[in-house]
């Protein structure tokens, strides 16, 4: 019987986020410039015949765009950005080892301005300790922990890694 | 369900960003479509309905030379402000509101001035006024552009006009009265269909 510490965030994990921040950056750059482009052209061929239709357009078009370029900066840009930042801090950070029984709960905490977790409650010896999971890794915690974890790995009260015995 | 409650929870961004948008977007448009005083003519028409649009379209095929754009305006679009009018270079009013703007109206003599040379006759002597509506400016000051009595008038197919007659005048204040492109559009006006 061997014990494994498995990291939460691998290095493949870091760099899919990396590429993640900045494939949806670009897009988004991608997507608002041309919006701009596209009503600046409307507003440069708007003439007394057709600038009822081309004003309509353009509020239409930067409008949508911006709602787009709005939700996916908030959405994906932005929180993934905070979870790699979280992850280079859990890799970064001292850690502190928690004994006992792993419980992912369903109890969701909106951190504002930072990620979403789940609470992970540790039963051990001691009595239960709570801690956190980042939304995005609380799923492949719950399946280990019903495989079998016998202690997690905490940083700043979050799980960085947690110890399986093979 | 995640993406709705997304959505809901930035609502106040989105509705800013509209907003934003109309006013930005209006904002630019009013200054593309636009034109400095000197290279436009503005028709400001007291009707009950106008294609002010298509009306503006079809002046615009025949523009006096220099002249980039034609605008025509109901009295609403400036909720009646006479200040708002000022710049006016044509004013097509009932015969009962003349004396209410009569300050905006070129007179008799302004009107002959902008014609170099060509009286109000040689523009439609069917439609000339005679009628006086008291004041400085009168009917015979402007051109009877719609008569009640035969429903005979111009540019019948962009404007409805009410049941009493309707006279053009030059504005008073209009740039393109000495340079007679305020005449030239109304006499396109007078004489369309």
């Amino acid at each position: 019987m061997t014990v494994q510490i498995m990291e939460l965030y691998s290095d493949s994990d870091m760099s899919r986020l990396g590429r993640k921040v900045s494939v949806w950056t670009r897009t988004l750059c991608g997507v608002a410039a041309a919006a701009l482009a596209a009503c600046v052209i409307m507003a440069a061929t708007a003439n007394t015949a057709n600038a009822g239709r081309m004003e309509l357009g353009a509020v239409a078009t930067s409008t949508v765009a911006g709602w787009f370029v709005i939700y996916c900066g908030i959405f994906v840009v932005s929180r993934a950005k905070r979870e790699l930042a979280h992850a280079k801090m859990l890799k970064q950070e001292t850690r502190e080892r928690v004994e006992g029984t792993v419980t992912v709960t369903r109890e969701r905490l909106a951190i504002r301005k930072s990620i979403i977790a789940l609470r992970v409650d540790v039963a051990g010896s001691a009595g239960t300790k709570r801690v956190l999971v980042t939304e995005q890794k609380g799923e492949a915690l719950a399946k280990a922990a019903a495989a079998g974890v016998s202690a997690v790995y905490t940083a700043h009260g979050y799980v960085a890694a947690y110890e399986v015995t093979v | 369900m995640r993406f709705l409650k997304n959505v809901f929870s930035q609502l106040h961004s989105f509705v800013l960003w509209l907003m934003f948008s109309a006013v930005f977007w209006g904002w630019i448009f009013t200054i593309v479509t636009d034109a400095p005083a000197e290279e436009k003519v503005t028709v400001y028409c007291y009707v009950s309905e106008i294609r002010d649009k298509d009306l503006a379209v079809a002046l615009e095929e025949n523009r006096p030379e220099g002249i980039r754009m034609i605008k025509v305006h109901p009295f609403d679009y400036v909720m009646m402000n006479i200040e708002r009018m000022e710049d006016g270079d044509i004013f097509i009013l009932p015969q009962s509101r003349i004396e209410t703007y009569a300050e905006l109206l070129a007179d008799a003599d302004g009107g002959a001035a902008a014609g170099n040379g060509m009286d109000r006759g040689d523009m439609s002597d069917s439609m000339d006024g005679s009628d006086t509506a008291g004041g400085g400016v009168d009917s015979s000051a402007g051109f009877r552009i719609y008569d009640a009595a035969s429903d005979a008038g111009g540019a019948l197919s962009y404007i409805g006009y009410g049941d009493e007659d309707y006279y053009l005048f030059l504005g008073a204040r209009s740039v393109h009265l000495e340079d007679g492109k305020a005449l030239e559009v109304a006499r396109q006006l007078l004489d369309m269909k």
